[in-house]
C-alpha cells in the first residue's frame, strides 16, 4: 500500500514538472492550403504566413544589426 | 455679426486649450477623410496610391491611440464563473497542425536593446514570480472568450532582463513563423504578463506553449503564442497581420 502511495506521489511531481507533450503528434502544417480564420484574404495561403517571416527577416537584418552595433558602442 | 473663427473664439485661452481644440478639429478632420475613403467603395482601395493614403492614417491612429493609452487604466477582471469553457482555439491554421515545441531543448532569444541576452529556458522562465487573471480575450473577428492565464508581469521581466524601456517597440517571432509587434507603453501595462499556464495547467499547445504574451488591453491578434524570440528596438518591426493593412496598436 505504501509503495503505491510512492508511486502515486512520484507520478504527481513527474507530471507538475513535466513540460506539455501532446500525446498525438501533430499533422504538418499544408502550406498551400487557404488559411483558417476570418482575418484572411480570400487568396492567402498557410504557407505565406513563413514566406513573410523569412522576408521580414531578411529586410529587417541589416538595421537591426546596425541597431546592436549602435547599442554595443554605448 | 462678426463671424467667429477659430482664432477670435480662443482668443484669450491658454495654449494648452488651444492646442486641445486644434487636435479635436484634427481628430473631427481626419474621421471625416477615413469615413469618405471607406465611403467611396472596395475598387479604390486596391489602388497602391489609396493603400499608401490609408496606411499612413493607420498609422496616424496608431499615434493617437498610443497618446490615448494609459498605464493606469486597467482592462476588467473577472471571477472564475464567467471563464468561457471551452475557450475558443484560434490561428491561420486548424488545430490538428498546431506547432509543437520541445519544452527541453526551448531557449527564448533576446536581441536589441538589451543588456543582458543571455537565452532563457523554461525552468529559468518558470521560476520566476508569478501571477494570474482572468480577463476577457477579444479577437478582430468579432468574438470574445474570457479565460485565466498565470505567468510574470512583463514589465518585471524587462528589468530583470535590462531591457531599454526607452525603446519605441518589442517584435516577437514564433514557432509557427507568425510575427507581432508592441509599443514600450503596453509591454510595461502591468496587465500584461509572459505567461506560462492557461487555467492553471502548463500551456497546451493548441493555446500557444511554450509561451503567449497575454495583453488584455489588445486585440487577440497581438497577444503571440509559440514565443521563439523577442527584440527590442526603435525600427518599426511590424507584424504579419499588421504587414497586411490591420491596424498596429490595436489596443486601448
Amino acid at each position: 500500500m505504501r509503495s503505491l502511495g510512492a508511486v502515486a506521489v512520484a507520478a504527481m511531481l513527474g507530471t507538475s514538472f513535466a513540460f506539455a507533450d501532446d500525446a498525438t503528434p501533430p499533422k504538418p502544417m499544408k502550406m498551400d492550403e487557404p488559411m483558417h480564420g476570418e482575418m484572411k484574404k480570400e487568396t492567402m495561403k498557410k504557407g505565406d504566413v513563413k514566406k513573410a517571416a523569412e522576408k521580414k527577416k531578411r529586410e529587417r537584418k541589416p538595421s537591426t544589426e546596425k541597431e546592436a552595433a549602435g547599442a554595443a558602442k554605448k | 455679426m462678426k463671424k467667429r473663427t477659430m482664432e477670435t473664439s480662443l482668443a484669450g485661452h491658454s495654449p494648452r486649450l488651444i492646442r486641445s481644440v486644434e487636435r479635436r478639429l484634427f481628430l473631427r478632420q481626419g474621421l471625416s477623410l477615413g469615413a469618405l475613403a471607406m465611403l467611396s467603395g472596395c475598387n479604390l482601395t486596391d489602388d497602391e496610391s489609396v493603400q499608401k493614403v490609408l496606411t499612413r492614417m493607420s498609422r496616424w491612429n496608431d499615434r493617437a491611440q498610443g497618446w490615448l493609452f494609459s498605464q493606469s487604466k486597467l482592462a476588467p477582471e473577472f471571477p472564475e464563473t464567467a471563464i468561457t469553457k471551452p475557450f475558443p482555439f484560434n490561428a491561420f491554421y486548424s488545430e490538428d497542425e498546431v506547432t509543437i515545441v520541445d519544452g527541453k531543448s526551448y531557449r527564448l532569444e533576446l536581441s536589441g536593446l538589451i543588456r543582458d541576452k543571455k537565452p532563457w529556458t523554461l525552468p529559468e522562465l518558470y521560476a520566476l514570480p508569478q501571477t494570474s487573471q482572468i480577463t476577457r480575450h477579444i479577437c478582430v473577428e468579432g468574438w470574445s472568450a474570457i479565460g485565466k492565464w498565470s505567468g510574470v508581469r512583463f514589465s518585471d521581466f524587462l528589468a530583470r532582463i535590462g531591457a531599454d524601456t526607452t525603446a519605441k517597440y518589442i517584435g516577437f517571432e514564433c514557432a509557427d513563423d507568425y510575427s507581432t509587434s508592441i509599443d514600450m507603453a503596453t509591454a510595461l501595462h502591468p496587465q500584461t504578463l509572459l505567461t506560462f499556464r492557461f487555467a492553471d495547467e502548463i500551456l497546451p499547445p493548441k493555446y500557444g506553449f511554450p509561451m503567449k504574451l497575454r495583453i488584455p488591453t489588445k486585440l487577440g491578434f497581438k497577444n503571440p503564442k509559440h514565443i521563439m524570440t523577442m527584440d527590442v528596438t526603435n525600427e518599426y518591426p511590424g507584424g504579419y497581420w499588421e504587414d497586411q493593412g490591420y491596424n498596429w496598436f490595436s489596443g486601448s
